[in-house]
């Protein structure tokens, strides 16, 4: 990730627009993110001042370029890379053996004269031949513990030029983030991915339901209720690149600027073509899910209609995205939850879920293979041994 | 009616009470409803007042704030109190919050530590640095016999006394602030700002103490301590403490000169800017230093003078007649220990490796850090080098010459830098040099530091 000292954004009407590459406007980016990376690739043993250089030296005919944006990719090409940190502090050892060499003889004068004797260029030679190394030597390896100096090991890279132009995007898109206050995501889609990573950020949520399928649901932390604090803003940054691999979404942010108490507002949706390094979620949780949504069909069975993750359920902060809801011509709507896999703990944690909930009318459908090793189902609960049977489920619909 | 009060992750939960329920003493200041987690909530720096508010409404809470308690110390071997760090002692005692204003080498941390050993509580110390961080743990550890925990610089070791920067009390206080009594702000002047007033926000340690020589911000903020730490409890002006707890100084100034080619090169970089800021204030009078970063991205020519106010600083600071001048100090001051500051990383490392002795750098690791401030204690070695990273309170005895080569000018940074060289041992008068280039940008900061308060009185010499 990068770090507030790489941002670059231009306000518009009270809107933040970060930093972005673009085909259109930055096509000749690529080939310098080409380049960029044949830098890192060919640069091993070489160290981090001399890397930055060579990148550096890549944009200085270039007029569309701000020191942030060239100080930004180090950062993400130094994210990806290992260097050579002096772990066992040899550099360290070798400056101290030095200075107590050299403290008897302070100061090192230039030029030798009647009161002080002992020049720079001869106490050198002395410590080289005591230490038994060229001094040439001691001088190269003498600060090579610092960041400057640290020496590229190995280069995990990014696969292309692409990648590493994308990742930058969205970095730009996380660094203004460092300063929101509150995210406000509506989506129709990836509810239970998008609330458990909000979750996992140490985020806390409001839910609204704006229309069937459609929920706003309002990111914050503990204290921002109380006052304005964008404490919470990197909570935010490191959820984007979840939310960017979701389906189905949009996020509007507001943001504190350093002019005092003016905000602006940063929006994003997928139409804005920015991808993730990460996987986008996985559909179904489990084979028996995809089975039996691929049995069951896009036509409505008996009046009722399945979908997929229609239904986010909410009370304060205990959240439940029922796998399936069940909609019927008349309107009536019943959620279905499919406990495929378990522990023991999972299943109870799941349990006192579904008892929070128990007004929805739940239909619980829950492997055969260990249900026996958990007590307090509910008794009309439905079991299945490979497959999810249609005509258990109808069955149970009917009486819902 | 059940009701519970419980710290989370920085503010205090009331649980039990739906959104109508709050009784009237409880209306207003600082409850709020919170609508995501069906509770009422207020930051947990307000936990006193929160206590004194449930009891005097005759409410039964379970209080399940409190992860503090008390701390038994070891043989306590503190130094005896001068009659001024009584006083601090006293007032503080009186109150149980607020802030002791004492100048650099007056012995602030050692009324921070009579009142640990007072308290006996559990105590987290807040420090600028990482430097003073470690100075901390090694003063609790010789004067209360207590091996402190340590949070910051990569360690998270919680213990009931622990040791942090402000930094990483900003980062970690939601999951430390429930966790200590009493809270001591080092140099508490860094506490108002913006992001860091949250480290005391967020705790609810019911004892504060505050220390600091310059309470005053530039911005102003120095008006929020009171509310985030507590009123002024004592104060010994300066002006009292020269001359008298502390060892009088001396301020040289020494000019030096580019050499031809570093003049030459720095005119040419003058004129590249002054040329770039010229043409653009023909067509906008106001335009700034600010307005031509923020072109720098659209514009060339706008990087281009950037570059080259860069690299004319860089010919400021790393001048090579300051090597020569340095020189003569390291001579003219045989024998006596020279701390020499720096403006960058590149000259600390330049004046190390052109006479051979340690430099400490923001990045120094602790260890060596150490071996240099022990060793330089010890005699051992004869000067050091420091960028920035010892501009406050770090412990540097005895070191009775210092060296400005570049560096920024501000009231409190010079106040601290002196600090450093006005620790009293015997009767040997402290000198201060500042090494600056005639004719440049340094020689307008040296003038900004010999204005700022620190300065007054002390005698001024130019060479």
């Amino acid at each position: 990730m990068l770090t507030r000292a790489h941002g670059i954004a231009v306000y518009e009407r009270g809107r933040i627009l970060p930093d972005r590459l673009t085909t259109v406007r930055h096509g000749h980016y690529m080939n310098y993110a080409g380049r960029m990376l044949g830098v890192y690739r060919n640069g091993l043993g070489q160290t981090r001042q001399a890397l930055h250089k060579q990148v550096k030296a890549i944009f200085a005919e270039e007029d569309d370029c701000p020191t942030r944006r060239i100080e930004a990719f180090c950062k993400l090409l130094d994210d990806e890379s290992e260097f050579i940190r002096d772990p066992k502090g040899k550099a360290a050892r070798l400056r101290r053996q030095v200075f107590r060499l050299a403290a008897p003889c302070h100061p090192l004068v230039r030029q030798a004269d009647r009161l002080f004797e002992r020049t720079e260029e001869e106490t050198k030679a002395h410590i080289a031949r005591e230490l038994g190394i060229d001094w040439a030597e001691i001088q190269a390896m003498f600060f090579s513990d610092m960041m400057e100096f640290h020496c590229l090991r190995k280069f995990k890279g990014y696969a292309d030029g692409a990648a590493l132009l994308s990742r930058y995007n969205v970095a730009q898109v996380q660094v203004a983030l460092y300063s929101a206050t509150e995210m406000v995501i509506r989506a129709e889609q990836d509810f239970k991915t998008i609330l458990r990573h909000a979750k996992l950020a140490g985020l806390l949520h409001r839910i609204k339901r704006i229309r069937l399928e459609l929920y706003e649901i309002r990111l914050d932390g503990p204290a921002s209720m109380l006052r304005q604090t964008r404490r919470y803003g990197v909570f935010m940054a490191g959820f984007l690149p979840k939310l960017i691999a979701c389906a189905g979404w949009s996020m509007r942010a507001r943001l504190l600027t350093p002019r005092k108490g003016y905000q602006v507002t940063l929006t994003l949706s997928p139409e804005d073509g920015l991808s993730s390094h990460l996987d986008s979620p996985h559909e179904f949780d489990s084979g028996v899910e995809e089975a039996f949504t691929a049995k069951w069909g896009d036509q409505p069975r008996e009046g009722w209609r399945l979908i997929r993750e229609g239904e986010v359920l909410h009370k304060g902060q205990k959240v439940f995205v029922p796998d399936f809801v069940f909609e019927h011509e008349d309107g009536r709507r019943v959620p279905m939850e499919v406990v495929g896999f378990w522990t023991d703990e999972y299943l109870r944690e799941k349990v006192k879920t579904l008892r929070a909930f128990r007004e929805q009318n739940i239909i619980l459908a829950v492997g055969q293979a260990g249900a026996k090793r958990i007590s307090g189902l509910p008794p009309d609960t439905i079991y299945y041994k490979s497959a999810l049977k249609i005509k258990d489920v109808l069955e149970r619909l009917t009486n819902a | 009616m059940h009701l519970t009060l419980s710290y989370d992750r920085g503010t205090l939960i009331l649980a039990g009470l739906n959104q109508s329920g709050l009784p009237p003493d409880l209306h207003g200041e600082p409850w709020q409803w919170d609508s995501r987690s069906l509770c009422w909530r207020c930051d947990a720096i307000h936990y006193l007042q929160a206590q004194g508010q449930l009891a005097s409404a005759g409410l039964e809470v379970r209080d399940t704030v409190p992860r503090f308690g008390n701390v038994r110390w070891g043989t306590i071997n503190l130094p005896e109190l001068w009659e001024h760090q009584n006083r601090a002692l006293d007032a503080w005692m009186n109150l149980g919050s607020g802030l002791v204003v004492l100048p650099t080498g007056a012995g602030k941390t050692e009324v921070a530590l009579a009142i640990m050993a007072r308290t006996a509580i559990s105590t987290l110390i807040v420090a600028p640095v990482r430097d003073l961080m470690y100075q901390w743990h090694q003063r609790i550890l010789r004067g209360l016999n207590h091996d402190a925990g340590i949070i910051g610089d990569n360690i998270y070791n919680l213990k009931p006394v622990s040791v942090t920067t402000y930094d990483s009390a900003y980062i970690h206080m939601d999951k430390l602030g429930d966790y200590f009594g009493l809270i001591v702000f080092d140099e508490c002047h860094h506490l108002p700002g913006r992001l860091r007033r949250e480290a005391a926000v967020m705790s609810a340690a019911p004892l504060r103490l505050g220390l600091t020589a310059t309470p005053q911000r530039s911005d102003g903020r120095h008006a929020n301590l009171d509310r985030l730490i507590g009123p002024k409890v004592y104060e010994m002006p300066l002006s009292k403490a020269k001359g008298g707890t502390l060892a009088d100084y001396e301020v040289v100034r020494i000019p030096v000169h580019l050499e031809p080619e570093e003049r030459v090169r720095y005119d040419a970089l003058s004129v590249e800017v002054r040329g770039f800021m010229y043409g653009r204030r023909q067509e906008k009078p106001e335009y700034s230093w600010e307005d031509l970063c923020a072109e720098t991205g659209k514009d060339p020519a706008a990087r281009k003078a950037q570059k080259a106010y860069f690299a004319k600083q860089a010919i400021e600071d790393r001048a090579k007649e300051k090597l020569r001048v340095l020189e003569d100090i390291f001579r003219l001051h045989e024998g006596s220990r020279v701390i020499v500051f720096v403006g960058s990383n590149a000259m600390a490392r330049d004046v190390s490796l052109r006479f051979l002795v340690p430099c400490i750098i923001s990045q120094t690791k602790k260890p060596e850090r150490r071996d240099v401030l022990e060793g330089f204690a010890e005699g051992i070695y004869p000067a050091i080098a420091a960028n920035q990273v010892l501009d406050e309170g770090v412990d540097v005895p005895k070191a009775k010459v210092g060296v400005v080569l570049g560096g920024k000018s501000s009231s409190r940074q010079a106040i601290q830098r002196l600090g450093r060289l006005l620790r009293k041992k015997g009767r040997e008068k402290a000198v201060l040099y500042e090494v600056v280039c005639e004719e440049t940008k340094e020689v307008a900061r040296s003038r900004a530091r010999r204005r700022s308060d620190a300065y007054q009185g002390a005698r001024y010499r130019r060479i």
